[in-house]
């Protein structure tokens, strides 16, 4: 096992970045009762630093590898345990034991992703000298699997997930001449991205949206925008179905502090003219019939809630036979470097893939090894030659 | 816990973007540009030099403080963006309206 696939398993559990808000608490308490320990800390070791996501007896705070206890014990199989820190070469010197808080005790028992990779550790620590025995050990690795469980769900999480599931359009567009389909990652951290397909009176429409930030709210924002953009559309232009919904969602958003961006795109099937808006969105591509070209939906249009009164422009293409419409959600924030790359990469699988779930399949297997910790959702419309 | 520091000079403010301005540093910020604004300087730079990394929960922070900004008359502007920022910014159009300038002093010059 790599330090870099390590590491990766460790971004994509998205711990760093976000609030523990107090789920290790008890374990924890409950470890500095039963080993009668000052310092009890959950710490995650990426490739530079040791964090501390929560703790009793010290801050949460971030350490260097160098002077850090748990980098060590992200090495082990089990426990690792230091007796006297003073006496140990690898630590005598070490920030945290010659100076304060002057540790000498130290063990940990290591954390692992889903994946089996070793993330951070369940540590104790303690300022005197002191054994720990085989039958504490395994009660760490104990208290360590529960930590482990805890790490990959929370209740929040999983009440997310079912919203977003609900998010899915339950049938399939049935478009004569056209293969539709839309995924999206299974959920790690839940956001607010979603796809949508309906028809109109006059054409078809799909959708991809993503309300800006993660969890519950996230979520319900979106489905609220979801049916609200629904109602909007049956009857309205395009732009104005979009102002539609920025006016009913500004309060929502304000309150949240969310915005979001949305590409959506109205099919003639007969001629295969399109008519879209990109609200600030900019992950819309069309893919020839040959997978040799690929030309960007770009505009200059903002997302939804990020000024008042705003408007949305139209903007026309053709989707000839064969060519394949792929859009993808902003799981790129956390993701590429350049953004270009994955337009690269979808013109590229575009070629590959007999069909338009294929094609989403391909684009989320290959999003899922780069995503840091924002899901991926796909859509892909591909005209028939 | 990022640390966030606020200079002001009358109407004007220099804010200090924390070193990852993400779901937990994102809520600081957006109550420190509140905060500013309410106090008279809707005028707002923020400085994001030491910030290499910005989420979509940070975007929305500054967003919520450019709208607070731009109704008591001001506005926000960032500088010193890094590449990973001005992606997110350019991807999502939003350096349309947050402004990104090579330096403080740029960004503060002709309110």
């Amino acid at each position: 096992m790599t330090e870099d696939d390590r590491v990766g398993a460790l971004q994509r559990l998205d711990v760093l970045d976000s609030p523990t808000e107090g789920r290790f608490d008890r374990v924890i308490r409950l470890a500095q009762q039963l080993f009668d320990v000052p310092v009890v800390a959950v710490n995650m070791v990426d490739a530079r630093a040791q964090h501390t996501i929560a703790a009793v007896g010290m801050e949460c705070d971030s350490v260097p590898r160098a002077d850090s206890f748990c980098a060590h014990t992200v090495q082990q199989s089990s426990t690792f345990v230091v007796p006297d820190a003073s006496l140990d070469p690898r630590f005598a010197h070490t920030a945290l034991v010659a100076g304060d808080p002057h540790v000498r005790f130290y063990a940990g028992h290591p954390l692992h992703a889903p994946g089996g990779q070793a993330i951070g550790s369940l540590c104790l620590a303690g300022s005197r000298p002191r054994e720990f025995s085989a039958l504490e050990q395994r009660l760490l690795g104990d208290l360590a699997s529960w930590v482990e469980e805890e790490l990959v769900r929370s209740d929040e999480r999983l009440e997310a997930e079912q919203v977003q599931r609900r998010l899915v359009p339950r049938r399939p567009l049935g478009l004569e001449g056209y293969d539709v389909a839309g995924g999206g990652a299974p959920a790690r951290s839940v956001s607010g991205d979603f796809y949508d397909w309906h028809e109109l009176p006059d054409g078809f429409q799909v959708v991809l949206a993503d309300v800006m930030g993660k969890g519950l709210t996230a979520a319900i924002l979106a489905a609220g925008l979801r049916a609200v953009l629904r109602g909007a559309s049956r009857y309205n232009p395009l732009p104005i179905a979009l102002q539609r919904v920025a006016a009913s969602m500004t309060a929502d958003l304000d309150e949240t502090g969310s915005f979001v961006t949305m590409f959506a795109a109205r099919l003639d099937p007969e001629t295969g003219a399109l008519e879209w808006v990109d609200a600030g969105h900019g992950l819309a591509v069309i893919i020839d019939a040959t997978a040799s070209t690929a030309r960007q939906l770009n505009s200059e249009d903002l997302p939804i809630g990020a000024i008042d009164d705003d408007t949305w422009q139209s903007h026309h293409e053709v989707l000839a036979p064969g060519e394949t419409l792929a859009v993808v959600s902003d799981g790129i924030l956390d993701l590429f470097d350049e953004p270009w790359d994955a337009v690269e990469t979808g013109r590229e699988l575009s070629g590959v893939c007999a069909t338009a779930q294929d094609l989403v399949d391909e684009i989320l297997a290959r999003a899922a090894h780069h995503v840091v910790s924002d899901d991926v959702t796909a859509l892909v419309v591909r005209r028939n030659l | 816990m990022s640390t966030i520091e606020v200079r002001t000079e009358g109407r004007q403010a220099v804010v200090t973007g924390p070193p990852r301005l993400n779901m937990t540093a994102a809520p600081q910020l957006r109550e420190v540009l509140a905060q500013t604004v309410a106090h008279g300087s809707p005028q707002i730079v923020v400085d994001l030099g030491g910030t290499t990394f910005v989420d979509s929960s940070g975007l929305g922070a500054l967003v919520g403080g450019l709208k607070t900004a731009r109704q008591a008359g001001g506005d926000l502007r960032l500088a010193a963006v890094s590449d990973q920022v001005m992606t997110v910014l350019t991807l999502t159009s939003l350096h349309r309206v947050l402004r990104p300038f090579p330096t403080v002093e740029d960004a503060s010059r002709e309110w």
